[in-house]
């Protein structure tokens, strides 16, 4: 295990940075104490509902809601007249046709996807809202839907969008290397059909919203559980007629998010707008049922791809013409059917790479950046391609990966798309992994249990998962995209008794960042977690940020810490110079330690109030030329750079988090169910700040990805219905359905972070490829070959009586 | 009460109730709260049956020594009803008069061919289980009846008894489920066999043909293959997202052969 | 106008009443009227275990009851468990091993291990699996809520609450 990288510019003390100590914000949690949006309470505020459409595809001729308003308790109703004052369409990120793509926080004119919002109600109560919903008469005319990304690029489809003018609102060919001469070259060109489907990220809470506006102040105050509000700010800016200086946007507690939080600016707009309409505060808490069919889905893909390989088992170069199925609106698409440029190559050495990329809208549920975002689907892909390329070779998948994985001794390492991955030891993880599942003893035993009709198999498969994002990646889908970098900003001070205080900009959901911070703090300042005080949740009048702030793309420990430590160097150098002038030592000479200021090798220490007695109270008495206080701001940026348009290379990401993944799988050759026996991950997220923390993501991420694979999965009817609309269908797994999860650790740290830490929240949903490559090894014998993410039972069952009628 | 708010709705656990009437799928004007009867929670046997209250919680049935005992059959469909919140709430009667064909109890309650005491302003009567399922969600209860007691057998000796299930999660509605009642005679050939098919039809129905297959042989695993493969005669099972028709059918002659392989491996003195 | 009826329980041992209608739902009564928001709302269908409570000693979900069938009930809430800022074992179990994260499911997951273990004091792995699968997480992927379960039987037995 490699030693870690210590930050060269502060003696940081490192006494908490590495250690499993409790979470600070977990006693609030289970007390009962945490706050979150459906908590709020205002002073004579009302509750809303949503009333949505029932049809995939419709015109909307007539609403009428008199009959609704005149139920006793209806305040306020809003409609498609009411946005259309308030707002102007959402921006797009794509070029020309489709940045002529109309959307707005409510249908207008259309609907486009059932559950698509098409009225909002405020009454004094949630249940009069819902009473009043159903009086709403909404005249549609039904029109034919699109649910098929390769229907909808027929020329006869029906257009989601006829402002566009075609379903195909983005694609873009990019070609590295030299894709044709690999496949000259190749002994074997393998072809694959591949199909990721639709799931999501199923947080516990749903989305929420209080919005309160003052008349007196004019300040409206939003309060939401979105996970990248200020990211929001610049469509709720472009698009909302009320003056941003005068928005406020509170997150509190959130109820987890899975990236599925952060396309609710829609909810955001809308609510604020009953607010404004019914002069009081309102509350909107989402249904289940609105989630499912709205809350956003994980972006649908379908892959022909080619790899071209030599018959050792060598990749040369692979293609991909990928179909994204987006769903009924662009909003943050088509990022994610770009997003592979992270991972271009995965964690292989290929550098021949053509990448023909289709984002299609459907009349299906929006997507959204959901956990892994557009590169599980690739990763998934590429697994798949490398274990068939091994089948059709009559070689071992696992072998196959080994030899084709980049060498730890090539980091960093450039891939074909200009994405530089930062560090990583892949083929100790995938060894390390198939250790921990006794790879070598159920080999051994295969052939035997297949031979009893037992259907058994192991799978492996190691994803990366990118963190601390380029934004200026966008600018591959349009060049005039105003965005590029990363940043974040993170306030600190002592206050006059000597206490520390952080205000982050971000907004989290469950990676215990209050813990976190506290402990990167408490080494820089030689105190304990304790001492430090992380002001909880988000207030974008309290905490810093910038365009960027958020939690999402697994780069806490990066950007969120780099922010951090950035402020906390601020104020110690700050301090530093203040004790100093009272110690009448140099700066150079004083160590921080228990709640002082030392100077080294004495005893002679002032305590952090008496600093900032001077700073705040006893200001004559500062060295000269040190301002009053003892606040500072700090933002920190990522050393990244702008694309290379022409050749459409960017460095895409800073860190490279990976998980390896082993399973065991028994198939019931009677029933298609799949039954995991055992499973295990090996972990590397770089250095962890905290160990207990990583590993929970690990098991979380984890979970997601059995779920996907097996479970869970959003199925449309063919009128556009969505079927698996409540927890009854959509199969949200439970303790009975998730194994034990063993992991173990290795550390690679980032040569590009100060503290060698590398983010690590979406961990990629690795299973996807673990389970599947099991699957089709159990199924071995019979040939079968996995070709979807998602493998219900009677999916394996048709696939294995096809099997058996071919032999 | 029934007769008098028209449009009500009995309620007890409500854990089917209160379920649809959250979704706004089922909108009673009233719900008649029976929770509070008293004396309507009890397990107790008399002249060779259970008799089981109606208010009696699937966790009771599930947990009831006496069930446990002499009807096993009925404790194990009962343990794969949900989950355990959902089992402190919900009571037989309830899943019995709700009579959603996926539902566990109703299956196994079919193969034992239980009674009901029902209820009514005119008096009691007692309702077999063949005449309790009429349609999807609909028992042959009159609108202003209630369910207060459920009656089972108790098995006889040389009988195993076994309620299988395949779903897509532990708790969940069953894609198919099969209730098989098995009893043997002293030459152990099958004498009696009474099986229970789930979620294959608007209601839990019988397996007659296996049933047929069985009675008078003596039970090979090839005889209960053979049998097996009849499960699917009469059925018209629905289409969902978990299990096409097709599916279903070819799983209940899965399921049947698991489920009386079990309950032969189950057969005591 | 809608009926209105004053409803009376006792509630992690203290008396209260408040006002509901016919259709209220337990869990709103609980976090609306009488304001104890440790409950919490995560489906519409009663799977997610979110709302799970203890009724008269029995682990239930709150959400699939309506409020009047609570009259003269004993409710337990995850309010109710500290007592004199001392942390119930349970608790202790949970924070010690990073069984949460989010901490929305998390009281729903307490009170269902408050029940189990109150019926059984040193369940199986497998018995606490199947003592909560009516709990969902999404962060956590039950790990170490499992471990938290054995954690906390063991305290009991030492000789917690």
């Amino acid at each position: 295990m490699a030693e870690a990288i210590l930050s060269k510019e502060i003696p940081v003390l490192r006494k908490w940075v590495g250690t499993p100590i409790k979470a600070k914000e977990a006693l609030r949690l289970i007390t009962g104490g945490g706050r979150f949006v459906d908590d709020i309470k205002i002073p004579g505020m009302l509750y809303a509902a949503l009333l949505r459409s029932p049809y995939a595809h419709a015109k909307i001729k007539r609403i009428d809601t008199s009959k609704a308003e005149k139920l006793p308790g209806v305040v306020a109703i809003v409609t498609q007249e009411d946005v259309l004052k308030w707002c102007k369409p959402y921006p797009q990120i794509v070029p020309p046709p489709a940045d002529k793509l109309l959307d707005y926080p409510i249908a207008v004119g259309k609907v486009r996807f059932a559950g698509e919002p098409v009225a909002a109600v405020a009454a004094t109560d949630r249940a009069i809202a819902e009473d009043a919903c159903e009086l709403i008469e909404v005249e549609y005319e039904p029109l034919p839907p699109v649910l098929d990304a390769e229907e909808a690029l027929k020329p006869d489809a029906p257009l989601v969008h006829e402002e566009v003018g075609t379903n195909l609102v983005w694609h873009e060919v990019f070609d590295y290397g030299d894709v044709d001469k690999a496949f000259a070259e190749a002994d074997k060109v393998i072809s694959l059909k591949l199909h990721h489907h639709r799931y999501g990220g199923a947080p516990t809470e749903t989305h929420a919203v209080v919005a309160d506006y003052d008349k007196g102040t004019g300040v409206l105050t939003i309060y939401c559980n979105n996970q990248m509000p200020m990211f929001c700010m610049a469509l709720i800016g472009l698009s909302f007629n009320f003056p941003t200086d005068k928005i406020r946007i509170i997150t509190p507690d959130i109820g987890g998010g899975f990236g599925s939080k952060i396309l609710s600016y829609t909810y955001m707009m809308l609510i604020s707008i009953l607010a404004l309409k019914a002069g009081r505060a309102v509350k909107w808490m989402e249904d289940r049922r609105e989630y499912l069919a709205a809350g956003t889905h994980c972006n649908e893909a379908t892959f022909y791809v080619e790899a071209a390989v030599k018959k050792d088992g060598t990749i040369l170069g692979i293609k991909a013409r990928t179909l994204h199925d987006v769903g009924a609106y662009l909003r943050y698409e088509p990022v994610g059917a770009l997003l592979w440029i992270q991972v271009s190559s995965g964690p292989y050495r290929f550098k021949n790479l053509r990448m023909d990329v289709n984002a299609v809208v459907t009349n299906k549920g929006p997507v959204a950046p959901i956990r892994g975002y557009g590169r599980i689907q690739h990763l998934w892909m590429l697994e798949r391609t490398v274990e068939q390329v091994a089948r059709q070779l009559g070689l071992d998948p696992v072998e196959v990966k080994l030899k084709n994985y980049i060498r730890p001794e090539e980091m960093p390492y450039v891939t074909p798309s200009g994405a530089t991955y930062d560090s990583g030891d892949y083929l100790t993880a995938l060894k390390k992994a198939l250790q921990m599942i006794k790879y070598e003893e159920w080999k051994k035993k295969q052939k035997e249990l297949w031979e009893q009709g037992r259907y058994i198999g192991i799978g492996a498969a190691l994803f990366q998962d990118s963190g601390t994002n380029n934004f200026a990646q966008v600018r591959l889908i349009y060049k005039n995209n105003p965005f590029s970098g990363q940043s974040r900003m993170a306030e600190m001070w002592m206050d006059e008794f000597g206490r520390i205080i952080v205000a982050v900009g971000s907004n989290p959901h469950g990676q215990c960042h209050e813990t976190v911070v506290s402990q990167v703090v408490a080494d820089v300042f030689g105190v304990t977690p304790d001492d430090v005080f992380v002001v909880p949740g988000f207030d974008s009048w309290v905490h810093g940020w910038t365009g960027h702030s958020g939690s999402y793309a697994s780069q806490f420990a990066v950007s969120g810490i780099g922010a951090v430590l950035g402020a906390a160097k601020r104020l110690r150098e700050k301090i530093a110079t203040i004790a100093a002038h009272m110690l009448k030592a140099k700066p150079e000479e004083l160590e921080f330690k228990d709640g002082k200021v030392w100077v080294k090798g004495t005893d002679r220490a002032v305590a952090f109030w008496q600093v900032a007695n001077l700073a705040y109270r006893n200001v004559l008495e500062l060295p000269e030329g040190v301002e009053p206080g003892l606040r500072v701001i700090y933002s920190w940026k990522a050393p990244f750079k702008l694309p290379d348009l022409e050749k459409k290379t960017v460095n895409a990401t800073l860190t490279y988090s990976y998980q390896a993944h082993a399973c065991v799988v028994e198939v019931d050759p009677e029933t298609g169910k799949v039954k995991i026996l055992d499973y295990a991950v090996v972990d590397d997220c770089g250095v962890p700040i905290n160990p207990a923390v990583v590993e929970g993501q690990v098991h979380g991420s984890t979970m997601n990805g059995i779920a996907a694979a097996l479970f869970e999965e959003y199925v449309y009817s063919k009128d556009g219905q969505l079927l698996s609309s409540t927890f009854m269908d959509y199969l949200f797994p439970t303790t009975l359905e998730i194994p034990d999860i063993k992991v173990d650790h290795m550390i690679t740290p980032s040569p590009f972070t100060e503290l060698g830490t590398k983010g690590v929240g979406e961990g990629s949903l690795v299973p996807l490829g673990a389970i599947a490559g099991a699957i089709e090894d159990a199924l071995s014998p019979l040939g079968v070959v996995i070709t979807d993410s998602h493998n219900p039972p009677e999916r394996i069952y048709r696939m294995i009586r096809e099997a058996q009628k071919r032999k | 009460m029934l007769d008098k708010y028209e449009e009500s709705k009995v309620l007890a656990g409500g854990q089917s109730l209160v379920a649809l009437m959250k979704l706004r799928l089922a909108s009673p004007k009233y719900v008649v709260d029976i929770t509070r009867i008293p004396g309507l929670s009890y397990v107790k046997e008399e002249g060779g049956k259970l008799l089981i209250g109606a208010l009696t919680t699937h966790d009771a049935v599930e947990n009831s020594p006496l069930i446990r005992q002499k009807c096993p059959i009925l404790s194990e469909a009962a343990s794969r009803i949900g989950d355990q919140q959902i089992r402190n709430r919900g009571t037989i009667a309830g899943t019995l008069c709700h009579a959603d064909p996926s539902a566990d109890v109703p299956t196994a309650f079919l193969a034992l061919g239980g009674e009901v005491v029902a209820v009514g302003p005119g008096g009691e009567r007692v309702i077999r289980a063949s005449d309790f399922f009429v349609d999807f969600f609909t028992t042959a209860l009159n609108p202003n009846e209630v369910v207060r007691e459920v009656r089972v057998p108790v098995l006889p000796p040389k009988t195993g008894s076994a309620y299988v299930k395949h779903a897509r999660r532990e708790g969940d509605f069953a894609i198919v489920a099969v209730a098989a009642i098995v009893t043997l005679d002293e030459y152990g050939l099958c004498k009696s066999a009474s099986i229970a098919l789930g979620s294959v039809g608007p209601t839990p129905l019988r397996a007659v043909e296996v049933e047929k297959a069985l009675v008078g042989k003596k039970l090979t695993d090839d005889v209960i293959v053979a049998a097996s493969e009849l499960a699917d005669r009469g059925i018209s099972p629905p289409s969902d997202i978990h299990g096409s028709a097709e599916y279903r059918a070819e799983m209940a002659k899965v399921f049947t052969k698991r489920a009386l392989r079990l309950a032969l491996s189950r057969i005591g003195g | 106008m809608v009926e209105k009826r004053k409803i009376k329980l006792k509630v992690n041992g203290v008396e209260m009443e408040g006002e509901a209608e016919p259709r209220t739902l337990l869990v709103h009564f609980i976090r609306d009227t009488l304001g104890l928001t440790g409950t919490h709302i995560g489906c519409d269908t009663g799977h997610c275990g979110c709302c799970t409570i203890i009724m008269n000693g029995v682990s239930v979900k709150s959400c699939m009851i309506l409020a009047y069938q609570a009259e003269g009930a004993e409710i337990l809430t995850v309010e109710g468990l500290a007592k004199d800022g001392k942390l119930h074992p349970i608790q202790e179990a949970f924070w010690e091993n990073h069984a949460l994260q989010c901490g929305y499911c998390t009281p729903g997951q307490i009170m269902s291990t408050f029940f189990l273990l109150s019926r059984n004091p040193k369940p199986t792995e497998e018995e606490i699996r199947r003592g909560l699968e009516g709990n969902y997480c999404r962060c956590t992927g039950y790990v170490n809520i499992v471990k938290a379960v054995k954690a906390a039987a063991e305290k009991m037995a030492k000789g917690g609450s």
